[in-house]
C-alpha cells in the first residue's frame, strides 16, 4: 500500500476527517496555509490549541493553531509563555508537567502585542511644557 | 530726604557735568555765557572740558574707559572702590579719576606703569575675598570684576593664604523675592545702596562695619521692597545681588537678545527680551534718555513668568453644555463669522490695555464697514468739551524727561509711584536735584519724595481753579509749573469737569517758555493713547446703551463690562492672550499674542510711539491679533485690505501717521481751544473725594492679566504683606 | 539675463584693474563700454557658437529622451504611461522656454543629457523619476487665509 502512496492518501482522508469534514478543512487551509495532521497536546486559556506530529522534521513537528475568535488576525504574540518554550523547543516538558515553573500571584496576564491597535503604548514627555494653557472654569 | 548729593559734596558744590547739561539746560536763559573751558592731556591728547569735568569724565570724551566698579553716571560718586586710579604727572600718587574734577593744563596717563601697577594691585584685594565660584555664579559671562580682571589684573597670583585662613564670608541677607543675594560675592562698590537712596528713594540699604568687616545691608532683618528695586540687579557689577525668578536659568551667552518695548504701564520703557528655546528667560532695561533713562519698574522685569501660564493656546468655542471646547481655526473663525453675519451691525468692541494699534485700526476697519460705530476702550475718558478730539487733552504733553525739569508740580488725583514708576523716578530726581516742590489731591500716599498734600477733596481743585487757594501763587510763580491729572479720576462721572478745572488752572499759569506744556495726563495702559488717537471712544456706554448681539473683547480683562450688561442672546468674542475675565464670560475664544510674540505698535502716555519685536514665536496656535480680524474680514466677505505688516502699517499711516513715526513724541497743541470748548461743560464737580486704586506696594504688582497670572508677582504681593507684620 | 549682468559686471571690474594698474590710462565711459562691448562679443561659448546651434542640440536631447521614453516605462516598471512620460518631457523643456542665453541653453542640454544618460543606464531609482512628478509635493498656502489656518507665513 505504501509504495502505491495510498497511505498518504489515507492519513489525508484521516486528516479531513479529524477536521470535522471537507468544509473546515478548507477553512483550515485557507487560514493556516496546511493542512497537517497531528495531536492535540494542550490548549491554553485563550483557545490555542498545540499540535505534535513528530512524523515531520524538527522545527515543523510543534505547532500552534491559534483559537478561532482571532479569525485570520493570529499573531506570534499571541502564544502564552508558558507555551512559548514547549512551541520554540526550549523544553520538552508541557506547561503542565513542568514541575519547576515559576507561578506567582504578581505574574501578569499575558497579553498579545497591542502595537498598531488603540492599545498600543505611546512614548510622552515627562517635561513640563514650556506654556502652561488656561483651563476654562468648570460650570 | 536727601536733597544734595554726595557728588555735589565731592566736587565742592559744582555739579557732574551730566547734570550741569541737565540743569543748564533747564536754566540756559539764566546762565548767559558758558564757563571758560579748561584743556587737560589725557595719554597726550588735548581735550577741553568745562570746570569740573571728572578726570573719568574727559577720557569718556575722547573715548578712554577708565575701569570702574562704583562710579555709575546716574548716581553720585562715591569714589570707594578705587579701581579708576590714574596716574596724573607731578602728582606723587594716582588720583581716582571719578571723584578727581580736572585741573588745568593736567597729565593725566591712564595706561602708565603707575597706573597699571595701581589697577594690579586693587583687583588683587578684590580678588582676596572674593570667592571662585564663577562657574556657579549668575553674574558669570556679564560681571565687570570678570571682565576687569581679564583687562586689567596682574597675570599672576601671590594669594597661597587659602589653607591659612580662607576667604572673609559673609552671610546672604533676604531681600525678598525678587533679588537673590550672595553677598560674600560683594565688592563694596554701594552702588545699590545710592541707587536705594537716590533713586528709589528707599534709604533700607546701608553698610556696618568696617574694613575687612564692612558688610551691605539692611541693618534690620527686612527686605528690599521697591517698585523699582530690581535695578540694583543690573547695578551689581559682581554677582553679589541676582534675580532670583532667573537664577540658575540661562547664561548671557546663550541667549538671543531682542529690543522691544514694556506695555505693562503707560510709560512704554525700553526693554531687551532674552529668549532661550522659545522661551522668555529675563527682561532687562534698555537706555533711552526720553523715557526709562536705564531703569525699569519691577511689574516689567519680572512678570515675565506671567507669560507662561494661563494662556491661550488654541481657539474655544462654548458647546451646548456650557463649556469651552478647544477646536481648531477654522470651526472657530466660521463660527464667530456666522455670529457676525447674524447679528448685522449690532456688533461692539471693547478694547482693553494690551491692544496694539494694529490690531485696533484693523478692529475699527472691521466694524465700520459692517455698520457699527461701537468701538470703545475699556478706561474712561471724559467725552464732554473737546473730549478725544483734541490730543492735547489726553497726553502727557510736557513729555517724560520733561519732568525732570519743573520746578512745581501738581498732582491731581494720582499716585505716579505705581500707575508710572519711571515718571514718579523723573519726579523724584527733579525733587533732589532741581528743588522741585510737588503738591497732590488726592488721598495720601508714599511717594518716596515729601509734597505738600492738598487733602483728597474736588473742592481744592475748584479752589485752585478759581485762584483761591494758597498754592495758586505757587504755581503762578513757578516758571516750569506742571499739572499731572490722574486717568483715573478722569473716569469719574465728573471727569470732564475734573478735565476742565485743570484746563482752567494750566491756563492761569505762566511757564517761562514758550513751549512748556502745563497740563499733563497720566494714563495707566499701554494701548490706551493709541486707542483714542485712532479714534475709539473711551468707557463702554456706548456699548450699554447699544446692547449690540456680538461684542469682541481685545483682551478686555477689567471687567468694564459684564455679561449682565448685555441682552441675553449676545455673542462675546474674546480675543488675547490671558485666560482671565474677558476668556471667562466669552464665546468664542480667539488666542491672541502678548507683547513679546509680535511685533507691534504702541503709543505711550507722551504721545510716543515705540513697536514691540517678536522675542519668542506664539505658543500653541495663537496668531497676530491684527490677521485673526483679517482673516475674519474674509470669512465675513468684508475683506480688510491688508495682507502683512507693511501693509497694515500704511494703513496705520493713513489714519494716524504719528503711529508709525517709532521712537518720536508727537506733541499736541490747541490748549487755548481745549479750555475754550471746555467752558460748556455742564458737569459740576461732585463732592466725592478723590481715589486711586494703586495706593501702596501690594496693589502695585498684580494689576493686569500679565501680571495676575505671574507667580513672581503673587510672591510680591506676599512680601509686601509679610513686611508689613514685621516690626521694622 | 543674469548671467549677461554678472558678465558685464565681471568685464567692468576687470577693465577697472587694468584702468588702475596702468595708472595712465583715463578712465573714459565711452571707452569703458566699448570695451565691454567687444569683450561680451567674445564670450567663450559653451557648446553652440549661436541660437540656431543651441536649438538644435536642444530638439536633439528632446527627440533622444522621447525615443527612451516606452522603454523607461517599461525598465522602471513605474506607475505611468509612455503618455504621462511625453507629457512630463514636454513640461520640463517648456518650463525653460523663456530663457534667450545661448550659455544658458547650453548648460542646460548638457545636464539633461547627464540626466538622460543616468536614467538610460539605470543609475536611477524608482524614486528619483518619480520624483519629476511630485505626487507627494504640497502645495505652499499662497494666499492669506490659508496661510492663516496654516500658521505659516
Amino acid at each position: 500500500m505504501s509504495y502505491f502512496g495510498l497511505d498518504r492518501f489515507f492519513t489525508f482522508l484521516k486528516t479531513i476527517k479529524n477536521y470535522g469534514g471537507l468544509k473546515a478543512s478548507l477553512y483550515k487551509i485557507y487560514r493556516m496555509d496546511s493542512l497537517r495532521p497531528g495531536t492535540l497536546v494542550g490548549t491554553d486559556k485563550f483557545g490555542n490549541k498545540y499540535y505534535e506530529n513528530n512524523a515531520y522534521f524538527y522545527g515543523r513537528n510543534r505547532w500552534v493553531e491559534y483559537a478561532p475568535q482571532y479569525g485570520t488576525d493570529y499573531d506570534g504574540s499571541q502564544v502564552p509563555a508558558e507555551w512559548f518554550g514547549w512551541l520554540h523547543y526550549k523544553t520538552d516538558y508541557l506547561p503542565s508537567q513542568d514541575a519547576a515553573r515559576p507561578k506567582y500571584k504578581w505574574m501578569m496576564e499575558h497579553t498579545q502585542n497591542l502595537s498598531g491597535t488603540p492599545g498600543q503604548f505611546m512614548p510622552y514627555s515627562t517635561t513640563q511644557p514650556k506654556v502652561q494653557a488656561w483651563v476654562p472654569p468648570k460650570k | 530726604m536727601l536733597r544734595t548729593t554726595l557728588g555735589k559734596v565731592l566736587t565742592g558744590g559744582s555739579l557732574s557735568p551730566k547734570r550741569v547739561t541737565a540743569v543748564v539746560r533747564a536754566a540756559s536763559s539764566q546762565t548767559g555765557k558758558k564757563p571758560e573751558q579748561i584743556e587737560v592731556f589725557i595719554d597726550d591728547i588735548p581735550v577741553k572740558v568745562d570746570p569740573g569735568t571728572t578726570v573719568l569724565q574727559a577720557a569718556a570724551m575722547i573715548g578712554i574707559e577708565i575701569p570702574r566698579f562704583c562710579y555709575h553716571e546716574r548716581l553720585a560718586v562715591a569714589g570707594n572702590c578705587r579701581m579708576c586710579l590714574v596716574e596724573v604727572e607731578k602728582s606723587p600718587k594716582p588720583v581716582a579719576a571719578c571723584a578727581m574734577p580736572v585741573m588745568k593744563g593736567w597729565r593725566i596717563k591712564t595706561d602708565s606703569e603707575m597706573t597699571k601697577k595701581a589697577r594690579e594691585g586693587i583687583m588683587e584685594f578684590l580678588l582676596i575675598n572674593h570667592p571662585l565660584d564663577c562657574p556657579i555664579c549668575d553674574q558669570g559671562g556679564e560681571c565687570d570684576l570678570q571682565d576687569q580682571s581679564m583687562a586689567f589684573g596682574s597675570d599672576r597670583s601671590r594669594f597661597v593664604d587659602i589653607d591659612h585662613t580662607g576667604k572673609r564670608a559673609v552671610e546672604d541677607k533676604d531681600l525678598g523675592p525678587l533679588i537673590k543675594t550672595v553677598m560674600t560675592r560683594c565688592i563694596h562698590c554701594t552702588r545699590c545702596i545710592r541707587f536705594a537712596s537716590e533713586v528709589a528713594g528707599v534709604d533700607d540699604l546701608g553698610t556696618t562695619g568696617r574694613g575687612n568687616d564692612m558688610q551691605i545691608g539692611t541693618y534690620v532683618e527686612k527686605m528690599f521692597l521697591s517698585e523699582l528695586s530690581g535695578n540694583v540687579i543690573d547695578l551689581c557689577p559682581v554677582g553679589a545681588l541676582t534675580s532670583k525668578p532667573y537664577s540658575f536659568t540661562a547664561r548671557p551667552w546663550e541667549i538671543r537678545k531682542i529690543d522691544s518695548i514694556d506695555v505693562l504701564d503707560a510709560v512704554g520703557s525700553n526693554i531687551v527680551v532674552s529668549s532661550r528655546t522659545g522661551e522668555v528667560m529675563r527682561i532687562m532695561p534698555r537706555v533711552n534718555e526720553e523715557i526709562n533713562e536705564e531703569w525699569i519698574a519691577d511689574k516689567s522685569r519680572f512678570s515675565y513668568d506671567g507669560l507662561k501660564r494661563q494662556r491661550l493656546i488654541t481657539p474655544m468655542l462654548r458647546d451646548n453644555t456650557g463649556e469651552l471646547k478647544p477646536v481648531d481655526w477654522e470651526a472657530a473663525l466660521l463660527t464667530v463669522a456666522k455670529q457676525i453675519r447674524n447679528a448685522g451691525s449690532s456688533i461692539g468692541a471693547v478694547a482693553g490695555g494690551f491692544a496694539d494699534a494694529e490690531v485696533l485700526v484693523a478692529v475699527k476697519d472691521l466694524l465700520n464697514y459692517l455698520g457699527s460705530e461701537a468701538l470703545c476702550t475699556e478706561h474712561t475718558f471724559p467725552l464732554d468739551g473737546s473730549g478725544t478730539d483734541l490730543r492735547s487733552s489726553y497726553l502727557l504733553n510736557n513729555g517724560i524727561a520733561g519732568a525732570e525739569e519743573a520746578d512745581f508740580v501738581l498732582l491731581v488725583g494720582t499716585n505716579p509711584r505705581f500707575e508710572a514708576p519711571l515718571l514718579n523716578s523723573r519726579l523724584r530726581k527733579a525733587y533732589v536735584h532741581n528743588e522741585l516742590d510737588v503738591a497732590l489731591i488726592g488721598p495720601k500716599v508714599d511717594l518716596r519724595y515729601q509734597y505738600q498734600h492738598l487733602g483728597d477733596s474736588p473742592s481744592i481743585l475748584q479752589q485752585l481753579a478759581n485762584g483761591q487757594h494758597e498754592v495758586n501763587k505757587k504755581l503762578k510763580a513757578a516758571k516750569k509749573p506742571l499739572i499731572i491729572v490722574g486717568s483715573e479720576v478722569l473716569a469719574r462721572p465728573d471727569g470732564s469737569a475734573i478735565l476742565a478745572a485743570a484746563q482752567k488752572l494750566s491756563a492761569s499759569t505762566s511757564p517761562e517758555e514758550q513751549n512748556w506744556r502745563v497740563l499733563n495726563v497720566l494714563h495707566k495702559v499701554a494701548s490706551q493713547v493709541a486707542a483714542l488717537d485712532i479714534g475709539y471712544t473711551p468707557g463702554v456706554d456706548r456699548i450699554r446703551e447699544l446692547n449690540p448681539k456680538v461684542l469682541l473683547l481685545l483682551g478686555a480683562d477689567d471687567g468694564a463690562i459684564e455679561k449682565s450688561d448685555l441682552p441675553n442672546d449676545s455673542f462675546i468674542i474674546y480675543l488675547g492672550h490671558h485666560g482671565d475675565h474677558g476668556a471667562s464670560i466669552a464665546d468664542a475664544i480667539l488666542p491672541g499674542v502678548a507683547y513679546t510674540e509680535k511685533q507691534a505698535t504702541y503709543v505711550n502716555t507722551e504721545g510716543r510711539a515705540q513697536q514691540t519685536l517678536v522675542a519668542v514665536s506664539p505658543p500653541g496656535r495663537a496668531r497676530d491679533d491684527w490677521k485673526i480680524i483679517r482673516a475674519l474680514s474674509e470669512l465675513l466677505g468684508a475683506k480688510l485690505p491688508y495682507d502683512n505688516l507693511n501693509e497694515i502699517r500704511d494703513r496705520l499711516e493713513e489714519v494716524a501717521p504719528h503711529l508709525t513715526k517709532y521712537g518720536e513724541a508727537e506733541t499736541a497743541n490747541y490748549f487755548k481751544q481745549a479750555q475754550e470748548l471746555s467752558k460748556g461743560i455742564k458737569t459740576q464737580l461732585d463732592n466725592s473725594p478723590f481715589d486711586v486704586k494703586l495706593k501702596e506696594l501690594s496693589d502695585y504688582f498684580m494689576t493686569d492679566s500679565i501680571s495676575r497670572a505671574s507667580p513672581t508677582m503673587a510672591k510680591c504681593v506676599q512680601a509686601v504683606l509679610k513686611q508689613k507684620q514685621s516690626k521694622f | 539675463m543674469i548671467t549677461t549682468k554678472i558678465l558685464n559686471l565681471l568685464f567692468i571690474l576687470f577693465f577697472s584693474c587694468q584702468c588702475h594698474s596702468a595708472r595712465t590710462v583715463t578712465c573714459d565711459r565711452k571707452m569703458a563700454h566699448q570695451t565691454i562691448r567687444q569683450n561680451l562679443k567674445q564670450v567663450k561659448p559653451i557648446l553652440s557658437l549661436d541660437k540656431e546651434e543651441a536649438r538644435k542640440r536642444v530638439l536633439s536631447l528632446y527627440k533622444a529622451w522621447y525615443r527612451q521614453l516606452p522603454y523607461i516605462v517599461k525598465q522602471y516598471d513605474i506607475p505611468k504611461t509612455a503618455e504621462q512620460l511625453k507629457q512630463k518631457l514636454r513640461e520640463e523643456f517648456t518650463k525653460h522656454q523663456d530663457i534667450k542665453d545661448v550659455r544658458v541653453i547650453d548648460m542646460l542640454v548638457i545636464k539633461g543629457q547627464m540626466e538622460l544618460k543616468e536614467t538610460v543606464n539605470i543609475w536611477k531609482q524608482k524614486g528619483h523619476l518619480m520624483s519629476y512628478f511630485k505626487d507627494t509635493w504640497e502645495p505652499k498656502p499662497t494666499d492669506f487665509l490659508s496661510k492663516f489656518l496654516a500658521g505659516k507665513e
